[in-house]
C-alpha cells in the first residue's frame, strides 16, 4: 500500500528566550537579552501513515505531538529531516480562525471556506451540506458575534469538516456542541474515513481514539515510543500515566 | 523554476481567497465614509487641484502644463509606495490566520498588492480624462504600451512588497524604516522634475533606482505622447523580473519560521 504520509526522522526544536527585543534598539542595545535555550521538542520521529489509515498521536502534554500536527499542516517546519505528504491536506485545528464577527454565518462560510482553499464553485455546492451539518439554518444570516460559542463552533466545524481532503488533520476539537452533535461528528469522520481519506488525530479521550484509529503512535519526550493497534497501545499507556 | 509552478498551482487553487481579501480591502477602505467609493476619485483630484494652483502660480517650473507633468507619475509612484510601505506589514497583521492555518502566505502581499493596482487602475481614469481634456498630443499607438508598463510595475511592486512583507515579521522596525525610505526614493524617481535635470555625475547611479525606467515610459506615453524607447522599456521589464525573482525566493524561504516568529 503507498503512503499518504512518510515523517522521516523529523526534529524540531524551538528557542525559548528569556527576554525577547523586537525592535532594533532593543536587538542591539540589549543583545544578551536575545540569549536563548534551545528546547528539542521533537528529536527523531519516524512514522508512516498508509492511504486511508486513520492514527491516533497519544502522549501526555508537552511530548509535541500538537507540533508534530503542525508540521504535517505545513504551518511550521521541520529543522531536520523530511515529510513526504501525498494529496490535499485540510486540518480541523484551529477551528474558525479568519471568522469575521461583524460579517454572517453566511458571509464567514464563504470566507473560512476559501482560506482553506476551495474555490466559490465548489463552496457553492457545498454550501448547504455545511449549513444543514452546522444546525444553524435560522441563524445563518445574523452576524457572527451574536453567536453562541457553541454554535460558532459548530459553524466552523461544519465548514472545516465539509473541506473535500485526502488527508485531515484532528487536533482535540471532538468537544464540539452537545452530545448530539458530537455524535454527528463522529459519524461524519467515519463516513469521512470509509471514502478513503487519511486521518491523524491528536486527542487525550483514548475512547474517541479507539473507536476511529486503526492504529495509536504514542510520542513520549520526542521520540516514538510504541505504536500498534489502539486495544494494544493503550493499556500500557494508561497503566504509565497512572504510576 | 519547478518551485515557481507548484507556487503557482497553489495560488491559483486559492484564487477565492486573493478575490475575497482584495474584495474586502478595496471595500473595507472607505467603509463608513459619508462619500465612500468616491473618495478614490475625490483624492487624486484634490491633489490635481493643489498641484495646480501651487505649481502654476507659486512654485514656477518652467515646465509646460506641469501639473499634468508631475501627475501623471505621481499615480504609479503612488501605487508603489502604498503597497511597500502598507503591504510589508501584511503578514504580521494576519498572525492570527498565519499562525493558525495553512495556506500559501504569498496570498497575503499579493491581494495588497493587487488591491492597491485596481485602486490605482480607477485613479487613471482621471488622469486619462485630464489627459483627453487638456487637448495634449494623443499618440494611440503609444498608448498601446500604457498595458505593458503597467504589467511590469505591477511585478515590481509585487517583489519589493514580497521581501519587505517578509522582512517584517523577523524585523518589526521596518516599517518605520520603511516610511523614511519610501520618502527619499520618491525624491530620487524624476516625478517632481525631469530626467534631463540630474546631473551627468550623478546619472549612471540614478539608473540603478528600478522604478526610473516605469516613471519615464508612463510619461512619454501621457504627457509627451511618444512610444517610450527600447532601453527604457527592457531596463524596466529587467528589473520587473529580477526582482520579483528576489521576491519569490527570498519570500519561499523567510516564510518557513513565520508561525514561529509571530
Amino acid at each position: 500500500m503507498t503512503a499518504a504520509i512518510r515523517v522521516e526522522d523529523v526534529k524540531k526544536n524551538f528557542k525559548v528566550y528569556h527576554d525577547k527585543g523586537y525592535s532594533l534598539k532593543e536587538k542591539l542595545l540589549f543583545w544578551h537579552r536575545n540569549d536563548y535555550e534551545t528546547r528539542w521538542v521533537l528529536q527523531g520521529v519516524s512514522f508512516s501513515v498508509a492511504k486511508g489509515e486513520a492514527i491516533g498521536l497519544i502522549g501526555k502534554n508537552g511530548c509535541g505531538k500538537s507540533t508534530m500536527l503542525k508540521l504535517l499542516s505545513r504551518i511550521m517546519y521541520p529543522d531536520f529531516g523530511k515529510i513526504k505528504i501525498d494529496g490535499r491536506v485540510a486540518s480541523l485545528i484551529e477551528l474558525g480562525a479568519g471568522f469575521h464577527p461583524d460579517m454572517s454565518g453566511m458571509e464567514n462560510i464563504y470566507i473560512n471556506a476559501s482560506i482553506f482553499g476551495l474555490t466559490r464553485k465548489e463552496i457553492k455546492s457545498k454550501i448547504d451540506e455545511i449549513v444543514s451539518f452546522s444546525e444553524l439554518e435560522d441563524y445563518i444570516d445574523n452576524p457572527v458575534r451574536t453567536y453562541s460559542s457553541g454554535m460558532y463552533m459548530r459553524l466552523a466545524f461544519a465548514v472545516a469538516i465539509n473541506v473535500r481532503a485526502d488527508i485531515l488533520l484532528v487536533d482535540e476539537i471532538l468537544a464540539v456542541g452537545d452530545l448530539k452533535f458530537q455524535e454527528k461528528c463522529y459519524k461524519k469522520l467515519r463516513d469521512i474515513k470509509q471514502n478513503g481519506t487519511t486521518i491523524v488525530i491528536v486527542s487525550h479521550d483514548l475512547g474517541q481514539v479507539e473507536s476511529i484509529c486503526d492504529r495509536s503512535i504514542w510520542i513520549k519526550d520526542g521520540l516514538v515510543y510504541k505504536e500498534g493497534r489502539p486495544k494494544e497501545v493503550h493499556p500500557l499507556y494508561v497503566n504509565e500515566m497512572l504510576e | 523554476m519547478e518551485l515557481i509552478v507548484t507556487l503557482l498551482r497553489e495560488l491559483y487553487q486559492y484564487r477565492e481567497m486573493i478575490r475575497s481579501l482584495v474584495h474586502r480591502d478595496l471595500r473595507g477602505r472607505y467603509k463608513g465614509s459619508m462619500l465612500g467609493f468616491l473618495w478614490t476619485f475625490i483624492n487624486p483630484l484634490m491633489q490635481l487641484v493643489v498641484y495646480t494652483v501651487v505649481f502654476s502660480n507659486i512654485m514656477r517650473m518652467g515646465i509646460e502644463d506641469y501639473y499634468l507633468f508631475l501627475f501623471v507619475a505621481l499615480i504609479p509612484w503612488m501605487f508603489f509606495s502604498t503597497s511597500i510601505t502598507n503591504g510589508s506589514s501584511c503578514i504580521w497583521a494576519n498572525q492570527n490566520l498565519v499562525t493558525k492555518i495553512y495556506f500559501p502566505r504569498e496570498v497575503l502581499p499579493l491581494s495588497v498588492v493587487t488591491a492597491n493596482f485596481i485602486n490605482m487602475l480607477y485613479c487613471l481614469i482621471i488622469v486619462i480624462a485630464v489627459v483627453l481634456l487638456m487637448g495634449k498630443p494623443i499618440n494611440y499607438e503609444a498608448w498601446l504600451y500604457l498595458p505593458l508598463v503597467f504589467g511590469i510595475e505591477y511585478i515590481l511592486t509585487l517583489g519589493f512588497t514580497l521581501i519587505f512583507s517578509a522582512c517584517m515579521v523577523y524585523l518589526r522596525d521596518l516599517e518605520h524604516i520603511l516610511g523614511i525610505v519610501a520618502m527619499a526614493w520618491q525624491f530620487l524617481c524624476p516625478i517632481m522634475y525631469p530626467v534631463s535635470m540630474v546631473p551627468d555625475y550623478f546619472f549612471p547611479y540614478y539608473n540603478f533606482n528600478p522604478m526610473t525606467p516605469i516613471i519615464i515610459a508612463i510619461r512619454d506615453i501621457l504627457y509627451d505622447g511618444c512610444v517610450p524607447d527600447v532601453i527604457t522599456l527592457g531596463m524596466a521589464a529587467t528589473y520587473g523580473v529580477v526582482f520579483l525573482l528576489i521576491g519569490i525566493v527570498s519570500f519561499g524561504k523567510l516564510k518557513k519560521g513565520f508561525a514561529e516568529e509571530l
